[in-house]
């Protein structure tokens, strides 16, 4: 067959200038792990900022009252659960679910005498295990304890703002149900640096007790947080709790912020792999105008023999295509390589995460492997090669046969 | 019937404001199976000739037939089709496809019109013999003697059994021995085949195989030989 002969003129071409050959495959194989890398330490860090948000913050799934707005954090009782204890319990029950507890929130002012700040005040349940990756963050003190009564726990930055320590007092003021704000006297217990900036800049941690009594809630919670041991689980929980007059949200829900942000993320990056891209085609193009140039006499000859435009063509694109699959096989294999070790090992940033204070995933990425996403960059670059490499081959079949046969 | 016909076909190329008449309103029948030379001084318009002969190229005015069609209103596809299928073509240079094998070049053309495996087959091979190259059939062209080569590319140009061979100066690059061998194996083919040959040439001992000789001066036949055969 005559295209069996075009592969096997394609591949013989590329054979003759071999280091031309081979540069091209090590540029598209570096540029496919350039992107493959980039991809898997966005989809990384993305995931890491997820998760973090989910385990510090969020958790999977949270039933609230059907009127309770998180801007306002409303201690008005018709905006809070009153049977909270019974939902956790409910959730509880469920195979699917690892943890669960009823969280109080409140808006309030922290001060000292000379200094004041803000705070969003959380009152958790010190036993739940739903709060561990908070007294991970412990980075001096103590956990809250026992029924927590004077005790609060504050983010590490937050105290050096206000200079104060562990054990020293400090006054809590917060609204009750009424609008009458009630102030308090704390012992700080504990200092907190989870690494994730939502929690460590503005949060204070009082035992749920402690928090209820406070605000005047009695046992009232403004939500109930759940943790599952997989994810996936997700829209099976939260229909089964479906509740009349509350709301059961999932993780999707919950960070729609996060996910918005993640999308437009996304084409953003999507800009960077197109420069990569294009930086790729054009070596492509290069390579192969150069080809056309230096067998100018040999297309002659080809058209001569009674060869089409449309045949030379695909003779050109059949050596892109050789280039762009060899070349995107070793680009996948290394691209690969390098994430994976990277989501094993993760990429090191030192301290910058204390300094910047804004890394909400810690001192180290780590990359995600999508295996998918290896195929559908490579499925891209190969897109790219050929598409480019029109030019050149329209280039060579649109020579005149006595034009290409005068050439040398 | 005339294997191929010039009426007043005149070609000129146009460089900047210099205007040259390649070829000036020349009127020219070539029988088929003729073996005819195509002789005159450098710049005479042999070449030129033989591109409009082969469709390579078109007349700015007069026409060209090739087995009574006018090719000069064919567009550039159906050009390609009517040189891979009626003509052949052996260059001053060995022009064969570097990465083919002296077997693939003979068979390309061959692959280009549809031939059959078998008869690709059979039909290389048997060229590539009567060529005196059965033991070169797997060497690449760089592996090969222009003398080599240039038989190649005779298989080559006869492996579509074409109306007509045009070689321009094919001889040129070759020392006298090999010279007379491609001229003793394309004289013989003509006769085999009844193909017909037309050489551009300066070289004496080339004309000396020649049916008839057409000769040529400033892109015009020098009289007495614009129609019908010499001899
Ligand atoms: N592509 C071209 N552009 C401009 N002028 C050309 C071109 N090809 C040929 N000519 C001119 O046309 C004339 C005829 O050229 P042609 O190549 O046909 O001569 P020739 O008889 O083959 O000569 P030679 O024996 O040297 O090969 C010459 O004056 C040449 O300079
Ligand atoms: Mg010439």
């Amino acid at each position: 067959m005559t295209f069996k002969k075009f592969w096997v003129m394609a591949y013989r071409d590329l054979l003759r200038n071999r280091r031309r050959t081979v540069i091209t495959f090590v540029a598209i194989a570096l540029g496919l792990t350039l992107v493959i890398f980039m991809n898997g330490l966005i989809t990384g860090m993305l995931d890491g900022m997820l998760r973090d948000t989910i385990r510090l913050d969020t958790g999977h799934i949270q039933i609230r009252a059907e009127s309770y707005e998180v801007v306002k954090t409303s201690l008005l009782w018709r905006d809070l659960i009153d049977n909270a204890d019974e939902l956790a319990a409910r959730a509880a029950a469920m195979p699917e679910v690892a943890a669960v507890s009823p969280i109080l929130w409140a808006s309030g002012v922290l001060g000292t005498a000379s200094e004041s700040t803000s705070v969003r005040v959380s009152g958790i349940d010190p036993a739940s295990a739903l709060f561990d990756p908070i007294r991970e963050g412990l980075r001096a003190g103590e956990f809250l304890s026992g029924n927590g009564r004077g005790q609060i726990l504050i983010g590490q930055r937050l105290a050096d703002e206000l200079g104060v320590g562990v054990g020293d007092r400090i006054n809590l003021a917060v609204g009750n149900p009424d609008g009458v704000p009630q102030e308090g006297q704390f012992t700080i217990v504990g200092l907190i640096n989870t690494g994730f900036p939502g929690i460590d800049n503005a949060n204070v941690f009082l035992s749920l007790a402690q928090a209820q009594s406070i605000t005047g809630s009695g046992n009232r919670a403004s939500t109930v947080r759940i943790m599952l041991h997989d994810i996936n689980d997700t829209d099976k929980v939260v229909a089964a709790l479906q509740t009349p007059g509350l709301t059961v949200m999932g993780w999707r829900q919950l960070n729609e912020f996060i996910m918005t942000t993640m999308e437009t993320g996304t084409a953003v990056y999507s800009i960077l792999y197109a420069i990569i891209f294009l930086v790729v085609a054009v070596i492509i193009a290069n390579t192969l105008l150069m080809a056309v140039f230096e067998r100018t006499r040999e297309i002659g000859i080809l058209a001569a023999l009674g060869m089409k435009g449309r045949q030379i063509m695909t003779m050109f694109l059949f050596e892109a295509t050789i280039l762009g699959l060899i070349g995107s096989l070793f680009g996948i294999i290394l691209g690969a390589i390098v994430v994976y070790y990277f989501s094993i090992n993760g990429i090191y940033f030192g301290d910058l995460g204390d300094v910047a204070g804004s890394l909400a995933f810690g001192t180290s990425l780590y990359t995600t492997l999508v295996p998918a996403n290896l195929f559908l960059m490579a499925f891209w670059m190969l897109v790219v090669i050929v598409t480019v490499s029109l030019y050149p081959a329209w280039y060579a079949a649109r020579l005149e046969p006595i034009e290409a046969l005068h050439a040398l | 019937m005339a294997a191929i016909e010039l009426e007043h076909a005149t070609k000129i190329y146009t460089i900047g404001e210099v205007e040259t008449r390649a070829l000036d309103g020349v009127s020219l029948t070539i029988e088929e199976g003729e073996f005819t030379a195509l002789v005159g001084p450098s710049g005479s318009g042999k070449t030129t000739m033989l591109q409009l002969m082969g469709c390579l190229d078109k007349p700015n005015s007069g026409t060209v037939k090739i087995n009574g069609q006018d090719v000069t209103r064919l567009n550039a596809n159906q050009r390609a089709d009517l040189r891979r299928e009626k003509i052949g073509f052996i260059f001053q240079f060995f022009a064969l496809v570097p990465v083919l094998s002296a077997y693939e070049n003979v068979e390309l053309p061959l692959l280009l019109n549809g031939v059959g495996a078998k008869e690709r087959k059979e039909r290389a091979t048997a060229l590539l013999e009567a060529v005196g190259l059965a033991d070169r059939m797997d060497h690449r062209p760089d592996q090969m003697s222009g003398g080599e080569q240039q038989r190649v590319a005779i298989a080559r140009a006869l492996a579509p059994r074409p109306l007509l061979v045009l070689a321009d100066e094919p001889t040129a690059n070759l020392d006298t021995a090999n010279g007379e061998q491609a001229m003793d194996i394309m004289a013989r083919l003509n006769k085999e085949t009844g193909t017909a040959f037309i050489f551009a040439t300066h070289d004496q001992r080339v004309v000396a195989y020649a049916q008839r000789i057409v000769k040529m001066r400033d892109g015009r036949l020098v009289d007495g030989n614009a129609n019908g055969s010499a001899k």
